[in-house]
């Protein structure tokens, strides 16, 4: 290719308005081993760029496998059976209750029973609660 | 979408992917692993890929949003990775050594550009996508892809030709 040409290349590169197919002109030119002189040091500018297309990817793309998802529904499962476990044993609990009376009469007696037993216990062990009143009249000698 | 399938699909596009990653984030290492994060998200939504109607683009622009918010992070973080991505290649050895120096001084170069100029000049002159293709992946004007394709072509040159006529820099 003519000399010329490729200047006039070369402008039109540099204002970027040369297409795809002119710009492999140049770079083909460039490439040469013998440039003309005074466009010597566009040469490591195109050289450059056509060695940096061949570069590759060294490493393989490989898929991650994929994280087991199987054990999520163990768990998913697991918590059904134990939410269910806790409905199902809540509606089998015995309701009705032990010790209760047909006739009121005897509930009352019986109530009162029950009544008198408690009274009498808690009086039993307030009986030991006067020695507090000692305590009370030592530290009023103390405190005033 | 079978995994096979799904490989052969994405191998077509997968080193642009990576070399994108590699432009914005310059450490080899972490240009893998965004590489892997984007197949493995495209993975993920495979079911929804036929919608998109082109999955290579769709899948560029993934890469994109992702690398920026690596980097926005890393700035939070105050973090600077160092890299050192050392090759081994064949010819001469003059020869070779040159065109190291310059490689490595164009890259030194680019990677200095502002993002958007780097990703630009990496999917047009690397990556050879046309312009169109260009604004749809990154959403901005086709007539912003020109502009800053053109600024950061000529930055390049501007920063070759110092370092042609002195030599150093």
């Amino acid at each position: 290719m003519e000399l010329s040409n490729i200047e006039k290349l070369l402008e039109k590169y540099f204002e970027g308005k040369t297409t795809i197919s002119e710009e492999k002109e140049l770079k083909v030119y460039f490439t040469r081993e013998t440039v003309s002189p005074h466009l010597e040091h566009y040469k490591s500018m195109f050289q450059y760029f056509s060695e940096e297309s061949t570069i590759t990817a060294t490493r393989d793309f490989k898929i991650k496998p994929k994280k087991k998802t199987r054990y999520a529904w163990v768990g998913i499962a697991a918590s059904v059976v134990l939410i269910a476990g806790i409905f199902m044993s809540d509606i089998n609990k015995p309701s009705e209750s032990i010790d209760t009376y047909e006739d009121p009469e005897i509930a009352l007696q019986e109530t009162k029973k029950i009544l008198k037993m408690v009274s009498s216990y808690m009086n039993e062990g307030k009986q030991e609660l006067v020695y507090l009143k000692k305590f009370e009249n030592t530290k009023n000698k103390f405190i005033k | 979408m079978k995994e096979s399938a799904f490989i052969t699909l994405t191998d077509k596009f997968k080193d642009k992917l990576f070399r994108m990653a590699k432009r914005l984030l310059v450490s080899n290492e972490e240009a893998e692993d965004a590489t892997q994060e984007i197949l493995l998200k495209l993975w993920k939504n495979k079911n929804k890929m036929q919608e998109y109607n082109n999955v290579e683009a769709f899948a560029m622009t993934m890469t994109k949003n992702y690398c920026f918010d690596k980097l926005k992070g890393k700035e939070a973080g105050n973090l600077k990775i160092v890299h050192s991505n050392y090759k081994d290649e064949q010819p001469s050895l003059q020869r070779q050594v040159e065109a190291k120096d310059s490689f490595t001084w164009v890259e030194k170069i680019m990677n200095d550009l502002p993002e958007q100029q780097r990703l630009i000049i990496q999917l047009r002159d690397i990556e050879q996508y046309d312009n169109v293709e260009i604004a749809k992946m990154l959403d901005i004007k086709e007539g912003a892809v020109r502009v800053a394709l053109s600024r950061g072509r000529k930055k390049i040159r501007e920063e070759l030709l110092k370092k042609h006529n002195y030599g150093v820099v």
